[in-house]
């Protein structure tokens, strides 16, 4: 029985190497939902507003799924070499469940993704951008989440409305019930700005000259952080899971081939 | 491009005689891309529309007037039997409704030096060129409600509503109307849509996600039936080997050189 001492000890080495690969990965999957959690361009409250901030709670079990994958797989490693049944079926069902929850991460982001749309965030702006009289406090909290957020997104990136100025224009919206259509035919954060943060020329942004306003529209500013967002979380998650799926089936096997 | 396209309309028009077949124009679309909005109308200033009435020696003004094309059924006329200009005003008219209201007024533009467009580059000239070259129908929302305002009102247009314009010459000695443009082609301002409306359904479901849900639902079942099949194996494995010595004297024979196996 040579061949299967040999047989076993490959095992062995394998789920060893194995366990390693997956400690590595939760900590990089810890370390990559901590970054997406901590927002970096600011888009969280727009999501928040929208009441579909699922990509968000993918993360955070993200980080939390990680940091249980890197303390099972030392668990696995010291269960594979000491042969330990007792120790490789906590790690079994240990593992299981990370696995459910991981799963549900990589779903729950894949699948929220899907619905932020160049229409979700246009009606959302034309609703809550500078809402002058919220209805109660939650109402106030998202309205100026979205308003800071917005002058942020148009001020940093030089872009104006969703797909451009022209939804200012074409739709009706809180903004247009407090500032004129004659003077501000879109917020004064789309004209070219000056180093001093005032428009270089207020009358050739109204009237749309080009080079004293930003034609171009935010949704890509706004969709590129999101889609790297979802598809790192999502994808990441995915590509653990079929390394863990392969480790798990080779410790059952190990497991099931144990001698008391 | 649009410089070329600029003087050589500037050309023309200079070659024209100002009789009666100019109308005002809207402002060239290069140069205000927004026009018209929700409640303003950005019109050409009357360049060389004038030309053939002006006289050297005197002083001219010219008047815009606005009315809504509904109005042209009740009343068109901008001057009265002594041909001297109609005063009428926003409110009195309801916003161009019943008949023309008189929207500004201000010098001839210069017809020999027009200004140069392709100065609306330069921070510094915007200003001037923009001044200089075309008027906003409906710029001042405030003058409707301010009591002491005494020049000319133009307030805000009504959204989504035509509009034709005028422009009359008008001697500012004498006060008599010398020369007036035909009524501009209809100009319609913008409708707007609401946000209610807005359709926010995603459609359907991306290919990353049927590719991720799928797959990942059946690693799991396929980890579920592992793992029912590894306890399986080893329940029936231990009820074999305390059923059967043979297996056992196998294990103690492979137990010296091999204690990972027999594990505590």
């Amino acid at each position: 029985m040579a061949k299967s001492d040999d047989g076993i000890r490959i095992l062995q080495g394998l789920l060893v190497f194995g366990n390693v690969v997956i400690g590595m990965c939760g900590i990089a999957l810890t370390a990559e939902c901590i970054f997406f959690v901590s927002d970096p361009h600011g888009l969280y409250p727009l999501l928040e507003a929208t009441e579909n901030d699922d990509i968000y709670a993918a993360a955070w079990i993200g980080i939390f799924v990680g940091f249980a994958l890197f303390a099972l797989s030392i668990l696995g490693i010291v269960g594979v070499i000491k042969s330990s049944r007792t120790l490789l079926l906590v790690y079994i069902i240990l593992m299981l469940i990370t696995y459910a929850f991981e799963m549900a991460s990589c779903i729950t982001a894949a699948t929220q993704r899907d619905f932020l749309t160049p229409n979700l965030f246009l009606k959302q702006m034309l609703e809550r951008y500078q809402k002058l009289e919220p209805d109660n406090n939650n109402d106030k909290w998202m309205t100026e989440g979205v308003t800071k957020a917005w002058n942020k997104l148009m001020l940093q990136n030089q872009c104006c409305g969703v797909r451009g100025p022209s939804d200012w224009q074409e739709y009706t919206s809180v903004f247009r019930i407090t500032h004129s259509d004659a003077d501000f035919p879109w917020p004064h954060q789309c004209c070219v700005m000056d180093p001093q943060g005032s428009p270089v020329n207020l009358d050739g942004c109204k009237l749309g000259v080009p080079g004293y306003y930003n034609s171009n529209g935010c949704y890509d500013a706004i969709s590129g952080p999101m889609n790297t967002h979802a598809w790192g979380v999502a994808w990441f998650g995915f590509a653990i899971l079929c390394w863990t799926f392969c480790v798990l089936l080779g410790t059952m096997f190990y497991w099931s081939r144990i001698e008391y | 491009m649009g410089r070329c396209w600029l003087v050589l309309v500037f050309c023309c028009l200079g070659q024209l005689c100002a009789d009666q077949s100019l109308k005002p124009q809207i402002a060239a679309p290069q140069l205000a891309t927004n026009n018209p909005t929700l409640t303003t109308v950005t019109l050409e200033k009357p360049f060389c529309m004038f030309d053939g009435s002006v006289h050297p020696n005197k002083s001219y003004v010219i008047y815009l007037y606005a009315m809504k094309e509904s109005a042209s059924a009740i009343s068109s006329l901008v001057t009265d039997n002594d041909n001297k200009p109609l005063n009428s005003t926003f409110q009195q008219t309801s916003g161009g409704q019943l008949g023309p209201y008189k929207a500004a007024l201000f010098n001839v533009p210069n017809c020999a030096s027009p200004p140069k467009l392709a100065e609306v580059g330069d921070v510094n000239k915007v200003s001037d060129v923009l001044k200089q070259y075309l008027f906003r129908v409906g710029d001042d929302g405030t003058c409707l409600y301010d009591p002491n305002f005494l020049a000319v009102c133009n307030p805000p247009l009504a959204p989504d509503t035509t509009y034709r314009f005028k422009y009359v010459l008008l001697d500012s000695t004498e006060g008599i109307v010398k020369d007036q443009t035909l009524w501009s082609d209809s100009i319609k301002t913008r409708g707007v849509k609401l946000p209610l409306k807005i359709d926010t359904w995603p459609g359907r479901r991306s290919g990353d996600m049927i590719v991720i849900t799928s797959i990942l639902s059946v690693l799991v079942f396929l980890l579920l039936v592992g793992f029912l099949a590894s306890v399986f194996s080893a329940v029936m494995g231990s009820k074999d080997s305390s059923a059967e010595p043979r297996c056992m004297s196998q294990t103690n024979q492979q137990s010296e050189p091999r204690p990972q196996l027999s594990s505590e």
